[in-house]
Formats: C-alpha cells, sequence, structure tokens
C-alpha cells in the first residue's frame, strides 16, 4: 500500500467536502456509542473492567519476549509452524515461498491490518496468484484500490451506486441495484465460489495466547471461519504485539474489543486455533503457519515513553471518540491506521518528518485516552513526537525546525528569563503589535505568524498592561511609590 | 533466515530497559455467575432472541426431532447435512429423514475434502450440529471441532440448525476455556464461538444477515438428551 501521509492536509480539506463522508461520521458514531454505553454496562464495575483490561495489555507489552517464547514453544508443540520476520519484504517473500512451494493459485483473506501495512496483496498478485481479500468492507476497496476509510468499516463511506457501478465492471453481478442487501448478496455468490475453491488462506490475528499456543480470530461476517475451514493450508500473519499471557485474558480482552468495536458483547464469530487439525478431519488445514512480524517495532520498543502504544487492539474506539476523525474520516491519514491509533504508530513506523500533520491534528480533548480499553494515552504521545520532532531526534527521524525559528526561540527564551528583559519586551512589542489592529482587533499579520490567524484573531493590546496599572493606582491611592 | 530473524528481534527486544509489570486491579466477579440452572437457561435463550436466532424448546429426543420436522416443512427442506457429534447422534437423523422426505448427508458421505465440500457449498439447504457448550452471557454456542464436528456444517449451509442439551448451558466463557485449556496437550485444535448469524453493516452501515455464513441460526434447547 502506497504512503500518502505526507497528504494529510489537502486530502482531509478534499474529504470535509465529502458530503457521504459527513453523513455517515455523524451517524455511525452515535449508534455505536449508544451500544457501547448499554454493552459496556453489563460488567457489575464497567471502569474495573477496563482497569483490568489496560493492566492486561501493560503486562503483555512489558513481558514482550518472555511472552512471545511461550507462546512459539506452545504453539510450535500444537503443531503449528511459527515463522519469524524482520520487515514487510522478509514476511512478503516468506509467504509467497509458503504458497509457490504448494503449487497455490487461489488465495483467500481474512481482514487483517497487518498485510495491509506489509501491502502482501501486492506481491502475491504480481507472481501471479489470485488473491481475494473477503471481508465485504476488504473486498470492495481491494477492487476500488483504495486505503480503508476505518479499521472496522473500510468502505462505509462508499456510495452504494459506486459500489453498484464497481460490481458491474467488474462482473460481480449483471443486473444494477441500489439495494445493499442486493450488493451484499452479489459479493456472497462471488465469494462463495473462491471459498469452495481456495488453495490458501491468509488470516490475521487478534489475539495470540501465551499460555496455550493458541490464535483467535474475531469477526461477524463468516469469511474468516470459511477462509480457515476450506483450504489444506492456513497462513495467520500477527504483529508482535498480539500476544496475551492467558487464555483467560484473552476472553477479557475479547469482551473489551467486541463491546468498544462495535458495541456487540461478542462478534458472531470467535474461531481459536491450536494448531492445524489433527489429520482425520475432512476441513480446516492440514498445516498452519503462524508469522510474527516486527516491523520496526522492536525497534521503538526501546524507548519506554513510546512502548505503550504495542498495548493497542484495534478495536477502533479511538476514532469514534475523536473530532478531528470525527470530521475528516480515515482517508487523510493516508496508511493502513488511522484516527488516533494511527496518529501514535504511523509516525513511529514512517518516521516523524513524513507525518508531520497526524501528530499535530488534535485538540487535546482526551477522548481516545478516556475511552482506550488498552491504556495508550495518545495526546501524551503526540506532545513526545512534537518534542522529538523539533529536536530533530535521528531515532524518530524528526525534521528539526529552521535555523529561523530555532533563533526565534533562543532569543524569546532568553528575553523571559530575566523580569525586566521580559518587561521590556513588552514595552517594545505593543506598538509594534497595534499597528496591525483594525476595528479592535489584530485579524492579521504578514510573515511567520501569518498562519495563525488563519482561524484566529486577537484583541488589541491595552496601552498599559496590567501591572502597571495596578502600579499606578498603588500609588495614587497610598500616596506612595509601590515596589514592582 | 527465519531462525536469525527471531534471534535478532528476541535480542532487541530483551535488550530494552525493563519496566515494572503494572499489578492488576481486583474486579468484581461478573454477574453472569450467580445465575441459576433456570436463569441460565432463560438468559440464553434471551440472548439467542436479542441475535436473531430462532429459538425453541424440546423435552426429549422426540420432541426435538418433531421440531425438526416443523422447522423442514415450514422451510421446505429437502436436503440436509447433520455432524457426527454425541448430540446429533441421539437422534437418529438417517430414520427421520427417510420419514419426512428429507435427504440427510453426514461427514462421512463426503469420501475426501472435495467431495464434503460440494455437498456443503453446493447441495444442503442446512446444516444441523450439536454444541459442546453454550455461554449464557452473550448467547454464545461453543464447538469443538473433530472428525465428527467438521468445521463447514455450521457455517457453509444458509441455515445453522443447532440442537443445544441445557445441562450443557455455562454463564460464562471462562467456564468453558478454563476446562478446555486445563491441559494444553488436550486441548481441542479448533474452536468456535457462535453468536447468532453471519453478518454486515458494510455498505452505508446497512446491516444484513447472511453475508458468508448462515442467514439464520434455529436453535432447538433440550431439556433431557437420551444417553
Amino acid at each position: 500500500m502506497k504512503v500518502k501521509s505526507e497528504q494529510f492536509r489537502e486530502v482531509a480539506i478534499e474529504e470535509l467536502k465529502t458530503r457521504h463522508t459527513r453523513s455517515h461520521l455523524d451517524v455511525i458514531g452515535l449508534f455505536i456509542s449508544e451500544m457501547r454505553r448499554a454493552s459496556m454496562g453489563t460488567f457489575p464495575d464497567p471502569s474495573a473492567a477496563l482497569e483490568l483490561g489496560r493492566a492486561i495489555r501493560a503486562e503483555s507489552i512489558e513481558r514482550l519476549p518472555e511472552l512471545l517464547e511461550e507462546f512459539e514453544r506452545n504453539a510450535t508443540a500444537n503443531g503449528a509452524v511459527v515463522h519469524w520476520a524482520r520487515d514487510a519484504d522478509e514476511a512478503n517473500a516468506l509467504i509467497l515461498r509458503i504458497a509457490q512451494e504448494r503449487n497455490v493459485r487461489l488465495v483467500t483473506k481474512g481482514k487483517s491490518m497487518v498485510t495491509e501495512e506489509t501491502g502482501l496483496n501486492d506481491v502475491l498478485i504480481e507472481n501471479g496468484l489470485e488473491v481475494f481479500e473477503t471481508d465485504l468492507g476488504e473486498f470492495i476497496i481491494q477492487l476500488l484500490g483504495r486505503p480503508p476509510f476505518h479499521i472496522q468499516g473500510p468502505a462505509l463511506n462508499i456510495p452504494v451506486q459506486e459500489i453498484c457501478d464497481l460490481f458491474m465492471e467488474k462482473g460481480i453481478m449483471n443486473e444494477p441495484t441500489l439495494d445493499p442487501v442486493e450488493l451484499g448478496h452479489a459479493a456472497r455468490v462471488f465469494l462463495r465460489n473462491k471459498f469452495h475453491h481456495v488453495d490458501m488462506a491468509i488470516t490475521g490475528v487478534n489475539f495470540a495466547v501465551a499460555q496455550t499456543g493458541t490464535i483467535i480470530n474475531v469477526e461477524n461476517e463468516g469469511n474468516i471461519r470459511l477462509t480457515k475451514s476450506s483450504p489444506r493450508t492456513q497462513v495467520s500473519v500477527m504483529t508482535l504485539e498480539k500476544v496475551v499471557p492467558t487464555m483467560q485474558d484473552a476472553m477479557h480482552m475479547l469482551r473489551l474489543l467486541c463491546r468498544n468495536c462495535t458495541g456487540q458483547k461478542i462478534a458472531s464469530y470467535v474461531s481459536m486455533d491450536s494448531g492445524p487439525n489433527k489429520g482425520r478431519e475432512v476441513d480446516g488445514p492440514r498445516e498452519l503457519f503462524i508469522v510474527i512480524l516486527d516491523n520496526g517495532r522492536s525497534s521503538f520498543y526501546r524507548d519506554p515513553e513510546v512502548r505503550e502504544i504495542l498495548r493497542c487492539i484495534r478495536c477502533g474506539v479511538c476514532m469514534l471518540e475523536c473530532p478531528v476523525y470525527g470530521k475528516i474520516g480515515g482517508y487523510p491519514y493516508g496508511w493502513a491506521y488511522s484516527g488516533p491509533m494511527g496518529q501514535v504508530l504511523n509516525p513511529l513506523m514512517l518516521g516523524l518528518e513524513r507525518t508531520q500533520d497526524l501528530y499535530r491534528a488534535c485538540t487535546f480533548c482526551g477522548g481516545c485516552k478516556t475511552a482506550c480499553p488498552a491504556g495508550i494515552d495518545h495526546p501524551q504521545k503526540f506532545l513526545y513526537y512534537r518534542a522529538k520532532d523539533v529536536e530533530g531526534d535521528p531515532r524518530y527521524k524528526g525534521k528539526r525546525r529552521p535555523w529561523t525559528e530555532s533563533s526565534f526561540m533562543g532569543i524569546f527564551t532568553w528575553v523571559t528569563k530575566r523580569r525586566w528583559r521580559w518587561n521590556l519586551g513588552i514595552k517594545a512589542a505593543r506598538p509594534f503589535l497595534n499597528r496591525h489592529v483594525e476595528q479592535g482587533f489584530i485579524r492579521g499579520m504578514k510573515g511567520p505568524v501569518e498562519g495563525w490567524f488563519k482561524s484566529r484573531d486577537f484583541p488589541a493590546m491595552a496601552e498599559k498592561t496590567f501591572h502597571d496599572r495596578m502600579q499606578e493606582r498603588g500609588s495614587r491611592e497610598s500616596g506612595e511609590p509601590s515596589r514592582s | 533466515m527465519s531462525k536469525k530473524a527471531k534471534d535478532e528481534i528476541l535480542d532487541k527486544l530483551k535488550a530494552a530497559p525493563q519496566t515494572d509489570v503494572p499489578p492488576r486491579p481486583t474486579v468484581p466477579p461478573l454477574n453472569e455467575l450467580a445465575w441459576n440452572r433456570e436463569e441460565r437457561i432463560e438468559k440464553l435463550a434471551e440472548n439467542l432472541t436479542l441475535l436473531g436466532c430462532a429459538v425453541h424448546r424440546a423435552r426429549d429426543a422426540e420432541e426435538t426431532v418433531n421440531k425438526m420436522t416443523e422447522i423442514a416443512r415450514a422451510e421446505g427442506l429437502t436436503k440436509i447435512i447433520a455432524s457426527e457429534d454425541d448430540v446429533v447422534a441421539t437422534l437418529n437423523l438417517a430414520e427421520w429423514g427417510k420419514s419426512n422426505n428429507i435427504e440427510v448427508f453426514t461427514p462421512r458421505d463426503g469420501h475426501d475434502r472435495e467431495a464434503f465440500k460440494r455437498i456443503v457449498f453446493e447441495e444442503v439447504q442446512a446444516g444441523v450440529t450439536g454444541v459442546d457448550f453454550a455461554v449464557a452471557e452473550s448467547g454464545t454456542l461453543c464447538l469443538i471441532h473433530d472428525e465428527r464436528q467438521p468445521r463447514l456444517v455450521s457455517l457453509a449451509p444458509i441455515r445453522h440448525i443447532a440442537i443445544v442439551p441445557v445441562e450443557r448451558i455455562h454463564p460464562i466463557y471462562e467456564s468453558v476455556t478454563d476446562t478446555l485449556f486445563e491441559n494444553r496437550e488436550k486441548a481441542p485444535s479448533h474452536i468456535t464461538f457462535i453468536s447468532g448469524p453471519s453478518m454486515t453493516a458494510d455498505i452505508q452501515g446497512s446491516l444484513f444477515k447472511g453475508m458468508h455464513g448462515p442467514k439464520t441460526v434455529t436453535v432447538i434447547l433440550v431439556e433431557q438428551t437420551a444417553t
């Protein structure tokens, strides 16, 4: 997938004009929030349940190397084959090799954000394989060649007319229709044939249980179950942070994931693989490969300040809570991950220089942090990234500010460190600022601060400061010169 | 390649500064644990209904089969596949099929994977399974998959009919997983939690059922199963 995070501003402006984007964001947010509140209410103490989820994810990440080793040991004992991949290329090559060694022609995929991250589909298709995304939303955006609009509803914003035209053009159906149910049915019929004849399954992983070596998938459509049940070979790709310590932990996280994702108590299907089938079954995979992908995560794991972003379980509640995402939708973020979870993850994966707008497009309302069942403090990360970017930290590919800005800040700091310099500075600045006053307000200025006035103005400076006036009043009333 | 990648990744993770593992807060036990047998049955039925499942009650195997006849007539079923799990085995569906003019396939009729897949994908109008557990907290059916309980029987046909002996109803997921994973070596290779029909809201947020899996899930709660 092509990364387009640099175009955040341009795409956001376009998306704000799109009626379809706006109306869906407004309705979905309200609907799911209500469902979420109701489903969280089944816990005797919802906030304690949230805290437990946060503690489980915090522990999972702090104990990461040990848990990954335990998971690999148990998954291998269950009969799965575990592979490790340092980056996207290594993972893609590995999966391609598994497919080629088995003469695989047709691959179906369960929705997985990680293979969006690695661009696996392109690699397989370039090498002559037929690859179908099978989650309805992913299927549509695969045909359109667009990034996901939302991590759970990748095509939520696409108008039915566009889907109809697309399905007609690609031969998915023969009669045009604008009924979403009929469109879904056409996709069912088309993909059913693929599920029937598929040679190899590729899925993501929601949770990997260290204690039992089990991988867990959560879904509503049944496409992941069909993908995993029909062919002889299954490849499941997980980023290394998917691991949780125990099956009990996984069950608690499952409750939180479903409630925060769609407001359901549980999704329609939860399927758990502890190794491949035992050999006597008539379906299910004869061989199960689990690919554990790093792709830069172990590098930022070193920094305890940012490590916590690995706790994310991809529920998407941060997007629902975010007033910025709520207006612009998923496209401006320009990659697989959007909303606050993308804003904390993408800058680390892609570098701070390329993702400037991501960690600045925030109102600091804290909605994401308050709702997050994994305990991530998104706004605090944005401040950290801004600081690293200003310093030009090479580890995070920070841009560093231009010399004009840093020398201005240097002078400003010097001025503010002594009272007399500050007072002198204030006196000097006032007439300068007031030159721009129109009808009592400064509405714009040329130069580096021009942008600040785009959506703001500033009242004219009073002739005297508050301190000056208090001093004058003090000396008038007591007849004594006041201390300054 | 893989071996080296593993060492490199783990070495980097292990070299990172250690921080304390935060303590776990104590949480009150889930409300569902206080439910008695009758409440568990009621809550399961209630949650199944909320998920859009049709729920029937039957006293014993005979009533269960009669219910199946009613369902088959109402839906116009002529070809079904039934698992060979211990619940379905008590119903003698082969005999039932003969007297009701319904062709009843079993997984064994598919001699191999391809023949089996042709039956579940192309032939039958419903899949009938027992369940190993049911979980009252969310209306969840739990199936352990093995040679008697293939995965596609409850998934590929457009209708799923599930027979649930009430003594298999548990309050919460952990009451099931604690037993199943008590000994890792004996844990089943594949477990499915089914909660309602297959569905999606991916086009314009319009909810519709039967996306890739069954459109309807019909549950028969059985008071007494033959032993």
